[in-house]
This record gives C-alpha cells, structure tokens and sequence, in this order.
C-alpha cells in the first residue's frame, strides 16, 4: 500500500484540532479501520471533546432523512454553528459493500467550511459500528462542531446502541411504512424524544398519524423521564417554501429538548450514560481484543472450535475458562506493576 | 476481516441528467465490496473535492454523457491538485469519442471507460490500482 | 477468452486455425430462447396458437378499433412516416443552420432539441447556465431565440417538433406562438407538436425544474391552451422512450407511460373538458430497441391497449381519441462506442421494426451518439436509413405485414398481459401519481438498470464488440467528432445580458404581475405567459415566477432569487 500515513497521533490530532480537514477524515479513517493508533488518537481527542449538541436521526431507508438534515444543517448554519455529520450506513451482509451518503449533500452547502459530512459503512471488525460511531462523534466534537448530526437506519440492537450517543434522538416515520411501523416500535419508539412524520404529503399520512399517536401515548407511558415527545409533520423532499413549517417546528422542538434537558438536569443523566456506553463499548472492544491477542499463535482458539464443534464443551463453558485465566493474570500485572508488557 | 476497504466517490458534475451509468456502477462497485459515496447529480468540482476530502476517499469517479468531460475534468484534476490529493485515483466513465481518452489522461486521469465497459474491468482496475498512486 | 474472441485469434494466424474451436463455433447455437425482455418463446408457433382468437374484436383490420393493425387501412400508401431528425447545437443561430440542412437532403419533419439549461428553466447567463449552454440542444432564453431559431422556415407548412420535455414547455409555447404571431400566421393552423411531458423528466435528472404538482399544472396549462386555440397541434409526447432508457423492459415502457398520459387525461377531464376534446391529439414517443419482434409486438399491444382504455375507461366515443399515435425513437441504450459503425445496423433493424408496427414519425439515432452529439454526416447517415427504408426495401406497401403471425400475434397477447399486470400493480399502490410520489418508480428503474447490467456483465445478453466479438478499443472516431465552440454560448449569453439591460421594465414587471396573479387564481398561465414573451420576459422568469406561487423556489438550482420582489 502506496498510501502513507505517517503523521504520529500527536500530529494528527494536533492538525485535526486547528481545522485540517483532511487530517480529519483521516484520523476518523483510522477508527473505522481500528488502527493500532486508535486508542493513543482518542486519548488525545478526547479532552477537547463533550462540548456539542449530538443529535440522532433514525429511521429506514427513504423515510427521508438525508433531505431532512440537508434543511437541519441549513437552519444551524444560518444560526453560525459548525455542523458535523456522520452518516452510518450498515454494510451490505453480504458483499460487505456499501452504497453511502446518498443524497446530503446538495450543492447548497458542498463548499461551506462549516460543514463537515462523513458516511461511514461497517467494516465488520470486533468492535462493531457502534464503538467507532461513538468515537467519530467525539472526533466531531473535538473538531469543534457546535451540532453533531447522526444519521442511522434504525434496524437492529446495533444502532439502538448508536443513536444512544446522541442527546436528542428524532425517530423519523413515513406514512407508507404500512406494518414496518409496528415493527419497529418495540425497540426505538421509547427513545426517540422526538418523532417525525415525514412527506405527510403522502396518501395514508392521516390514517398514519393517528395510529403513531396511540402508539406513542403507550411509549410514552413507558417513559421515566416525564418528557413528552411530540410527533411532528414534515415535507423535506418538496422543496416548497410552505413545506418548510415542519422544518421549523422540528427546529423548535429539537430545542424545547435540549432545553427541557439542561433545565431539568436531565442533561447530565444522558452525558453519564453515554460514557457509561462508551465505556462498556471500549470495555467489550479492548478486552476482546486482549484476549484473541492473547490466544493469537496458541492453537487454542482452534481448540476449543472443535471441541464445541465435537459437542466436548459450549461457548459459555469456554468463555468462563479463558477469562478466569486470563483475568488472573491482568489482576496480577495489575496489582505488581501496572505495566501491560509483562502480559 | 475487511479492513481498509476501498472508498470511492462516485459523481456527476454539472446540469447533465443521466444518471443512470452512475448509479449502476455505484451500486455494482458497492456489490464488489468496495464503500461508495454517491453524491449524484448537480455537483461542483469543488464540493466533489470537497466530499473526497471528508470522505478520504482512494477514488474518485465521475460520469459524463453529454459532452462536458473536457469542461469540468480539467477543474476537477485543478482542485485535486490545488488539495493535494495526488494519491487519490481519478476514474471517468460515459460517452466520449476515443480522440477525447488520451485528451483525458494528458490532464491527469488515470483512466477512462467508456459506455459498454463491463463491470469487471472497473473493479478490477479499481482494486489494482486504488491506493497504489502518489 | 470469449469463444468469439479465441476464432478470432486464430483467424489472425490463418495457417494455424484451431479447429476444435471451429467446429464449436460451427455448431454454436444461441444462448437463450428468452426475448429482451426475458418472455419465454416457443420453438415454432402454430395455428393452435390462435385458435382462441376473434379476429375481429380482438384484433380488427388497420383503421378499425382496436387498432392492434395500424391506425389507417391504407398505412403509407396514404403518406410515409414523418422522416425526422434531432437537431439541437450550439446557439439558435447553429441550430437553424443544422435544420436547414436537413431539410435540404429531403428530411420531412422537424425537432429541434432543448440543452440542459433551458430544460432545467435556466437563462443564458444563469451561473450554472454558462459552462453548459448549447452543449447538448439550444436554450432559448427569450422570444429573440425563437425567432433566430425559426428563421425563413415556414411555420404552416412544416411539421415542427419543439422538444422541451419540461415545465420550460409552457415557455417554448408562449415564445413559438408570439413568433408564429409576428410573423402573421394563423395559429390555429399550426401543425406539428411539443414534448411537454414535465411528470416523466423527472427521471431524466431535472426534478429541481418537475416537482409533480406544477409538471401536472404547466403540462396540462399547455394542454388546455392547445385544445382551446391550436387544434391541429399535437399538444403532449408523453415519452414512453425516456422511460425504457432507464433500462427498464417492453411490457413496462407501456405500463408506466400509460400511467404518466393518464395523470394528464385526469387532470384535463378535472378542468372540464370532454375526452374527446382533445384526445384526438395525444401522442407518444416510443422506443424501438434492438429485439426486433418483441418491439414490433410491443408496440401492436400498445395501440390496443390504448384504445381499450380510451373507450372502456375514459368512455371515449370519437375513434380518433382511441388512436395510439406514437413517434419512434431507435433506442440509444442500444448502441454502443465499442465497433461504432455497427451501430448503423442496429439502428436499421430497429427502424425497420418501427415501420413494421406502423409508425407515424421516426427519429433514427445517429451513429455517432454513444461517442458524441451527432456529427452532421451522422445526421445524414440516419436519414439516409430511414429513406432506404422508405424508398428502396418495399417495406411501406402494406399495412401491418406481420399481423396474423402465430408468433407476433402471441407475443403481442403477451406483453399486452404483462403490461396490463404493471398497470394493475400501479393502480394498487394509489394510481401513477402515488407511485411516484413516494419513488416506488425510481426504486424500480434502479434495480432494473443493475439487472440489465448484470446481464450484460453475465453474458445473458449479448453485445457484439461488447461482451462477444471484441476488439482492440478504436483511437478515432470513423466520420469526425462533433465539438461546439464556447464562442456560440458566449455570444448567446452577452446577448441575453444585452437584453436584460435594455427592455422596457415597467411593461415587463405588469406583464409579470398578470402572470403571477393568474397562476394564483389557479388560471390556465399560457395566454399571460404569451403576453410576457411579448415584452422580453424569459423563461427563468416565466417559469420562476409560476414556481413561486406554486411555493417553490423561483430558481430551481436556488442560487439567484426573483428580480420581480
């Protein structure tokens, strides 16, 4: 591979700090790609990071989403704020390809150095897409962005675990979703804070909005917050000066939450439990990666394959054994030295 | 594991409408496993710099069907060069004469398919080539 | 190695032929029994195959309903189809001359091709306008184009074609009628015809300038208009050809078109007007690609359909408003650059297949088109086919020879079946408007364009220089490259700029106003459009401030705003 990428972290995140895009993309090209220089990166980033308004855009494909944050970044741009935007588009399962980004980027803010668009497919390492979602919002912040966009598909525990980085969550609906609504109330229903009845122009909008708001009374029911989330009408693709009410209220709603979070203190529960997440994430990640390292060269993950395979043992019954082993040791580096090369 | 997948921007440039080459190709270099990014209709050169910035992307490809290849190509390999993407790989599709391909290289693309190209010879040289420049 | 690739390896090196590849290639026998568009067919079709038919109500004689034959008993010998060429280059100034030319090697019809500024409602000196004027058709930015661009050619006399497939159709009227006027014709003896299909240009990438309630307004507004005072101009080509391009199949062009003419009748028959009115003068653009029965069939299915559902649904009563008049557009995803001249074969069996099924009006692609704008030999190349066709193979001297066919009587059954399942599909997700609305189409041409692909990839369908029988890539182009200068563009635009600067503002601004305010009334905007025209209003205007009051930015590309705030 011709490509270098030889700056050290610290010059990374030194250039990514004063605004170098391309040192950006970059070092987020290094969190999708779980580097070896992941966690020194995000040691360095992460004490300009946390100071951002994170907002999560969830639903399926051509609810509209992507004409939606096109009128977000609009609205923001014109308050002054630095927007960010990660756009998290799951691989295909079965090439591993992915088809990103499709249509954000209208030529209206292509040149704006105020904006900073990244889509990211997942690139099916350990940590999973939540880990390095989590992490890219924290490049974005510390960037300086004073708004942090994320764009999720909704489908799966996998992005459940995503649009909890933001602060405010917008679930957004169309009316032809037809059972897929159903379907999908289960999981994010009872965290969206806001949801969104897109292209309400469409026959069926009516039907539909009726039906949200039962549905909605219940996740409400199931809320402990006391946040009532409101259920707001919206035409982004039209284009029509008319059609740009529900932008608005969707602008003045987002900041009813953010207000409603910082008045209430509400605020500081959401930060701690991103960082509990982010922990847990980092958790899962490193110590998974410390263990199969671990193993790496040993035969023994082929091993205990086969004797599962063989019906000898289970995963759990092997899981159990290599962590009593392993964590042993680590609380016995722990407790003489500290350092990790003794492992 | 798939890592360090090939990321590639594909665009059209300008007011020309058909779009369906480059869909098709997006989709199929997405199939092939590659990560595309299409930016679709109604781009600037600049914004498509822009985006393959953002993006870090390893190529860049464009489509042009109605005679402005040599318009915008050489404003497309300027602001490459002005953004120092010299290790990024430029690839042109659509309708030309075959008295424009060279045209096209001389100014700094590094290959052109023309209508008829099967998709197999664009991913081959996509996977050969992308990240082997600068 | 392709097979057709290794034979001609070894024919290279005569004297060491492999043989065994030889006799492979000897008895080599098709692939695929299937049609383009994937119909399984028979061996060999039989009496058997129609023993079911009633001739006469589901087939019937040329001239007579349903019209599955033709749309006259006498087809050509009545008059040959319109021989037409696309003409659309540079300036309005290039553009005449180009059509000139064609006239003089005997073309009969005209069309003249609006470039992408002018489809998108751009002026001259739009910034996006600039680097791309006159590159692919002719902008008119105000009536003085027009008027260049019509020059000495007599308005009554010949069949003009004005392509502007978009809502910038409403300003192509207005600015043809205020010439027509100046030079004292009589518009109601106006012949020949406008695109004007707004709701299907969406998909040819101009759906800043087609939002689908203002290409159903502006679209039916020239519809109305025509019906009203210009009854002898075909006032819609609904274009069933743009469609298949996007790579969808035979039984889906019919489908999909027919939804798109439909939100027009229902729109028309919405402001009062009896069917009859003026289905007389709808017409269609239709494709003809490369598999020669199926389009044939394709088009037979299309004519009865289309009076079925006149008569049956629309309760037509005038056999005139039955008729499926339709142009011919050889299919330009066809050809190929790879061996470009065999691209003039292509292009004759398809035009062949179009005077077959009966064609009224046939544009014959050029050659060259996969490689550049067609050059002026490759205009001429185009003509010549479509006269060889006319005048030298004998093909014009009977109505719907094929009719009859066990085969292309089954095969027309055939798609007719298909295409009435497509309509039915459609209807079921809320009729041609919902399906759009909520892009159930465009997710549909997407995944047929990558199967059509696939295929090709696959070698499921075949290209001769493309996937069989290739070559080493051509380094030239056999009969030239056609190139527009930027001097034609510049000298447009410091025109247009001219203009702006020194006509007379305050008529403009009433003129502007009128137009507003009937637009707002939910008026038919054509005879307020044709009044602004008149006082050098230009089209961005025109159409900016219908897009307004329809709520939409006054500039589709939302970088200049209203002039007239």
């Amino acid at each position: 591979m011709a490509k270098t990428r030889s700056d050290s972290p610290e010059e990374m995140v030194q250039k990514l700090l004063a605004g170098d895009r391309r040192a950006a993309a970059r070092t987020i090209t290094l969190m999708e790609n779980q580097s070896e220089k992941n966690n020194q990166v995000m040691k360095l980033v992460y004490p300009h990071a946390g100071k951002s308004m994170v907002i999560g855009l969830t639903g399926s494909g051509g609810s509209g989403k992507s004409s939606l944050i096109n009128h977000l970044i609009r609205r923001y741009r014109d308050q002054g704020k630095r927007v960010g935007v990660v756009a998290v588009d799951p691989s295909s399962p079965f090439s591993g390809g992915a088809l990103l980004g499709d249509r954000i980027r209208f030529q209206a803010h292509s040149m704006d150095d105020g904006v900073y668009i990244r889509s990211m497919g997942s690139r099916g390492y350990l940590g999973g897409l939540a880990r390095s979602t989590s992490d890219v919002v924290r490049i974005m912040e510390a960037m300086g962005n004073d708004v942090v966009i994320v764009e999720t598909l909704g489908a799966g525990q996998d992005e459940v675990d995503i649009i909890h980085v933001a602060q405010t969550c917008v679930l957004v609906l169309t009316p032809n979703m037809g059972d897929d609504i159903q379907a999908m109330k289960a999981g994010i229903m009872e965290i969206a804070d806001i949801i969104v009845l897109n292209k309400a122009d469409l026959d069926g909008a009516i039907l539909c909005l009726r039906s949200l708001e039962a549905t909605i009374q219940f996740a409400i029911s199931q809320r402990e917050d006391g946040w009532v989330s409101p259920l707001i009408s919206t035409v982004a693709s039209a284009a029509k000066t008319e059609d740009l009410q529900g932008i608005n209220e969707l602008m003045k709603t987002i900041r009813d939450h953010q207000e409603y979070l910082h008045e209430s203190r509400a605020i500081d529960e959401v930060q701690a439990k991103r960082i509990e997440q982010e922990l847990g994430l980092v958790f899962k990640d490193e110590v998974q990666k410390f263990i199969f390292k671990g193993l790496k060269g040993t035969g023994k993950k082929r091993q205990y394959i086969k004797a599962i395979f063989e019906g000898r043992t289970d995963p759990y019954s092997v899981v159990e054994e290599v962590l009593s082993t392993f964590l042993k040791v680590g609380a016995k580096v722990n407790e003489t030295s500290g350092s990790k090369k003794h492992i | 594991m798939n890592r360090d997948k090939i990321k590639v921007i594909v665009s059209k440039v300008g007011l020309d409408g058909h779009d369906r080459g480059a869909k098709v190709v997006a989709t199929l270099l997405k199939e092939a496993g590659m990560e595309v990014v299409y930016l679709g209709m109604y781009q600037t050169p600049e914004g498509v710099i822009r985006a393959a910035i953002d993006e870090d992307a390893d190529v860049i490809g464009l489509s042009y069907l109605s005679g402005e290849h040599l318009v915008y190509t050489p404003k497309i390999v300027n602001e490459m060069k002005k953004s120092g993407l010299n290790d990024v790989l430029l690839v042109v599709g659509g309708s030309f004469p075959p008295e424009d391909v060279p045209v096209m290289k001389e100014m700094g693309v590094d290959e052109v398919f023309r209508g008829g190209s099967l998709t197999k010879s664009i991913v081959d040289y996509i996977k050969k080539n992308a990240r082997e420049k600068g | 190695m392709s097979q057709g690739q290794a034979i001609k390896k070894n024919i290279e090196g005569a004297c060491d032929v492999n043989w065994d590849d030889y006799l492979k290639s000897y008895y080599e026998k098709p692939q695929s029994a299937k049609t383009w568009s994937g119909y399984e067919v028979q061996e060999l079709y039989t009496p058997d195959d129609l023993a079911h038919k009633d001739y006469k109500r589901e087939i019937g004689d040329a001239g007579d309903y349903p019209f599955t034959r033709g749309l006259h008993r006498n087809m050509f010998r009545g008059r040959y189809w319109t021989r037409r060429e696309v003409v659309g280059i540079g300036s309005p100034a290039d553009t005449h001359e180009r059509a000139a030319f064609c006239f003089e090697q005997g073309g009969t019809g005209l069309n003249t091709i609006a470039d992408v500024t002018y489809e998108m409602g751009l002026d001259a000196d739009h910034p996006w306008a600039k680097t791309e004027v006159g590159l692919t058709g002719v902008n008119i930015t105000s009536v003085k184009d027009m008027e260049t661009l019509v020059g000495d050619i007599p308005l009554d006399k010949v069949s003009w074609s004005l392509i502007t497939a978009s809502t910038a159709a409403a300003a192509t009227m207005a600015q043809y009628v205020v010439v027509a006027q100046q030079k004292k014709y009589d518009i109601s003896c106006l012949r020949g015809s406008i695109q004007n299909d707004p709701i299907h240009f969406r998909y040819c990438g101009f759906r800043p300038a087609c939002p689908l309630d203002l290409s159903v307004k502006l679209g039916a507004d020239v519809m109305e208009y025509c019906t009203r005072n210009m009854p002898k101009f075909y006032y819609t080509t609904v274009n069933m050809y743009d469609l298949r391009e996007q790579g969808i199949n035979a039984h889906q062009e019919v489908a999909y078109g027919f939804g798109i003419a439909m939100c027009y009748i229902d729109e028309l028959l919405r402001r009062g007007l009896h069917i009859d009115d003026f289905a007389p003068r709808f017409t269609f653009y239709v494709s003809c690609h490369v598999d020669f029965f199926e389009e044939i069939a394709k088009i037979r299915a299309a004519r009865r359909m289309w009076a079925k559902l006149l008569k049956e649904k629309y309760g037509a009563k005038d056999p005139r408003s039955m008729q499926f008049r339709f142009a011919v557009h050889t299919a330009g995803c066809s050809l190929v650059p790879q061996q470009p001249l065999n691209n003039i074969v292509r292009i004759a069996y398809e035009a062949l297949a179009a005077v077959l099924s009966g064609v009224q009006s046939l544009h014959c692609c050029s050659y060259d088109e996969p490689m550049c704008l067609p050059t002026e030999k490759g205009h001429l190349q185009a003509l010549r086919t479509q006269q060889i066709l006319a005048y030298e193979t004998g093909v014009t001297n009977v109505a719907d020879p094929l009719g009859g066919s066990y085969f292309i009587e089954s095969l027309t059954d055939k798609i007719e079946e298909e295409a009435l399942r497509c309509m039915k599909e459609v209807e079921d997700l809320g009729g041609m408007e919902e399906a759009i609305r909520s892009e159930w189409l465009d997710r549909k041409f997407e995944t047929e364009a990558v199967k059509r692909q696939k295929e090709v990839d696959g070698g499921d369908k075949l290209i001769v220089g493309v996937n069989i029988f290739d070559s080493e890539p051509e380094t030239k182009t056999p009969l030239g490259v056609q190139r527009i200068t930027e001097q034609s563009a510049k000298q447009q635009i410091s025109e247009v700029q001219e203009l702006k600067r020194t006509r007379n503002v305050g008529r403009l601004r009433e003129a502007i106003d009128r137009l507003r305010d009937d637009a707002s009334s939910r008026k038919n905007t054509i005879p307020a459009m044709i009044e602004a025209t008149k006082v050098f209003a230009t089209t961005a205007e025109l159409l900016g401030t219908v897009r307004e009051v329809m709520g939409y930015p006054y500039d589709p590309m939302q970088v200049i705003e209203s002039p007239f705030k």
